[in-house]
């Protein structure tokens, strides 16, 4: 089988010749720069400054030769932004705090100010405005700097404002999608593509680093908060976004064709480590109808699968996330409450593919050792592999300080499984 | 139950500004104030998200609403003339920038009788001994979200234990586990903002 036809037959629910593996596709499947450079140099590939094409989270590339090494059964395609909304291209080498030489967008590396030893970054890589990033000293990535105006004024608030970064595709933005799929389709991988637009209330879009002057909410803290306390403001901005969204599907759809395989709709976490940050009767009412429009013409148009990005305890809610037509789940957030692997499987296995889960990384990957890895890469895959409906990835991207032993060690327990 | 109660457990913080006015020209002193309505309706809605019948957006909107009311109250308190739990330093360890849930912990200890001094984010083991020995804490509460900067939280233990201060440390964070607070040798662990108060007041006695 190929990639592409190994991942239609696990997201079919059906055993395929081996297991299905995906690496760097998405911003959540992906692994930290210093680990791709690590695992190039275990590989012996041409060593060369890793390309950053997610900054917030310092994600590296994974090109073509390490997919290779790596086995991956994915190819993914990015937007053509990066994540302070500067164009990923002009590449210029920078040396970060730990002494990383990596490739970053000249926008961006060059608009970088330095103080009390961390890094500020700017929105469009603009310094001239306030930062919308902060790398602290002995941090590995960039977090979002709030940038909420003083209160909210509820008498004046206008759906428009929380809009700002959502808008019709342009011609440009439509002929990037048409090549870069056809590149990926090429390849004989699955393809799964990020065209944006879709996330609803994901407090990583919400927060905005991309945005010059952010409007509306822009607050985590208050986003989560209105969604008690303004649920008409949320239920008027998510049909705006979902409309917008599914006029521009149609015409990514035109020019992309069947060469994608998965797309990536939304990456709002839910869950907490052992709760939710809502009931499912919230979920019911605020989302559910939103993502169902949004799946429902993805389903009828198109051979795409819908991939849900959710971190968390989401046991309760993962019924009605399924019932919102998602096809995907990840990242399966094993260490979380009520998250038993074995339950997930039984109660939810023939109906959602678990697309993660594979190596817990809050604990195993970064803090055990590598006989522990193997154990458990074994252990996960036998129950989530078993009739499809599992792409392996570990729980979320792989951190700075994973040890490249261990990565290794579920490199090479995944190499065993698949042969 | 009173109006205050009632606006801070439903976190609405515009209500809770006029009830506590209500309260205070009614003849009631702050302390009465804090004591009846406003420590309750802390430890009601906590209750209710320790039963899993109100989420994370709850806890958010009732200690906005507790903030707002003691801000009024605040200013007429003359120091010493209050009774607290005890004193608490909170922050953010070094190289982690996130929050919420640091915040969330500080307004629950606020909202049931601790006083929090609360440091932010990126806080530097240094920082944490000056403001526990500058304000005479009791308890230090170290938050850290990512498995990169969690490590950093065994440097403070170990930096307060050597500074001789007679204060407890508790920890907290999405990847914590209590095995990990007690590996590095913390005195507590939480894994939410209410039973953090929970385990301040075991720590303290109180």
């Amino acid at each position: 089988m190929t990639g592409k036809e190994r991942i239609r037959c696990v997201l079919e629910h059906r055993q395929a010749d081996r297991l299905a593996v995906d690496f760097g596709t998405t911003p959540v499947t992906g692994m930290h720069c210093k680990i791709v450079e690590s695992l190039r140099h275990h590989y012996g590939l041409d060593e060369h400054p890793v390309y950053v094409h997610e900054p917030g989270q310092m994600l590296g590339y994974i090109e073509d030769d390490l997919a290779e090494a790596l086995g991956t059964d994915t190819a993914g395609c990015f937007s053509p932004k990066n994540s302070i909304g500067v164009f990923n291209k002009d590449w210029k080498e920078y040396r970060m705090p730990w002494g990383q030489v990596v490739m970053l967008p000249a926008k961006m590396a060059d608009s970088f100010t330095m103080k009390d030893g961390g890094l500020y970054t700017y929105p469009e890589g603009d310094n001239s405005l306030p930062p919308s990033g902060y790398m602290p000293e002995r941090c590995y990535f960039f977090d979002s700097i709030e940038r909420q105006q003083g209160e909210i004024d509820d008498d004046n608030l206008n759906v428009e404002d929380n809009l700002q970064e959502y808008g019709d595709i342009d011609d440009e933005t439509l002929g990037y999608w048409k090549t870069v799929t056809d590149r990926a389709a090429k390849t004989g991988r699955a393809v799964v593509a990020g065209f944006g637009g879709m996330a609803l209330g994901d407090v990583a879009r919400i927060i905005s680093p991309a945005i010059r002057e952010p409007r509306g909410i822009r607050s985590v803290a208050e986003w989560y908060m209105s969604t008690v306390c303004r649920p008409d403001y949320i239920k008027e901005l998510f049909d705006r976004i979902t409309a917008l969204a599914v006029k521009n599907l149609e015409k990514i759809h035109s020019v992309v064709g069947e060469n994608v395989d998965v797309v990536y709709v939304c990456g709002a976490d839910f869950g907490t480590q052992t709760s939710q940050f809502l009931s499912v009767d919230t979920l019911n009412d605020l989302y559910v109808p939103y993502y169902k429009r949004m799946n429902d013409w993805i389903h009828q148009n198109t051979t795409w699968k819908t991939f849900k990005h959710c971190c968390g305890a989401i046991y309760p809610l993962l019924d009605s996330l399924i019932n919102a037509g998602f096809d995907i789940i990840n990242p399966v957030q094993i260490a979380a409450k009520d998250m038993d692997p074995q339950r997930l499987k039984d109660e939810f296995g023939d109906r959602v593919t678990f697309w993660g889960g594979g190596v817990d990384t809050q604990k195993t990957l970064p803090f055990g050792t590598p006989a522990q890895v193997r154990e458990e890469v074994l252990r996960l895959c036998d129950i989530f592999g078993k009739d499809g409906g599992f792409v392996f990835n570990t729980v979320h991207n792989i951190q700075a300080n994973v040890p490249v032993e261990n990565v290794v060690a579920m490199m090479d327990t995944l190499k065993e499984i698949r042969s | 139950m009173d109006n205050l109660y009632n606006a801070i457990f439903k976190g609405l913080a515009p209500v809770a500004k006029t009830s506590v006015q209500e309260a205070l020209d009614a003849g009631k002193t702050p302390q009465e104030i804090i004591d009846d309505s406003m420590i309750p309706a802390m430890e009601a809605i906590g209750q209710e998200f320790e039963a899993g019948r109100v989420f994370v957006p709850n806890l958010l909107l009732s200690a906005r609403a507790m903030k707002a009311a003691l801000d009024i109250l605040k200013p007429l308190m003359m120091a010493g003339q209050t009774t607290t739990l005890g004193t608490v330093v909170i922050g953010t360890v070094k190289g982690d920038l996130h929050d919420i849930g640091k915040n969330l912990v500080a307004s629950m200890l606020e909202g049931r009788g601790f006083k929090v001094i609360n440091l932010g984010t990126d806080v530097s083991k240094e920082r944490f001994i000056e403001s526990a020995r500058e304000n005479e804490a009791d308890i230090i509460c170290l938050s850290a979200l990512l498995t990169t900067t969690m490590d950093y939280m065994k440097d403070i233990v170990d930096a307060v234990k050597a500074s001789g201060l007679n204060v407890k440390v508790m920890v907290g964070g999405a990847p914590l586990t209590s095995e990990f607070a007690a590996g590095i040798g913390a005195d507590g662990y939480s894994s939410n903002a209410n039973e953090a108060v929970a385990v301040a007041k075991e720590l303290l006695a109180v």
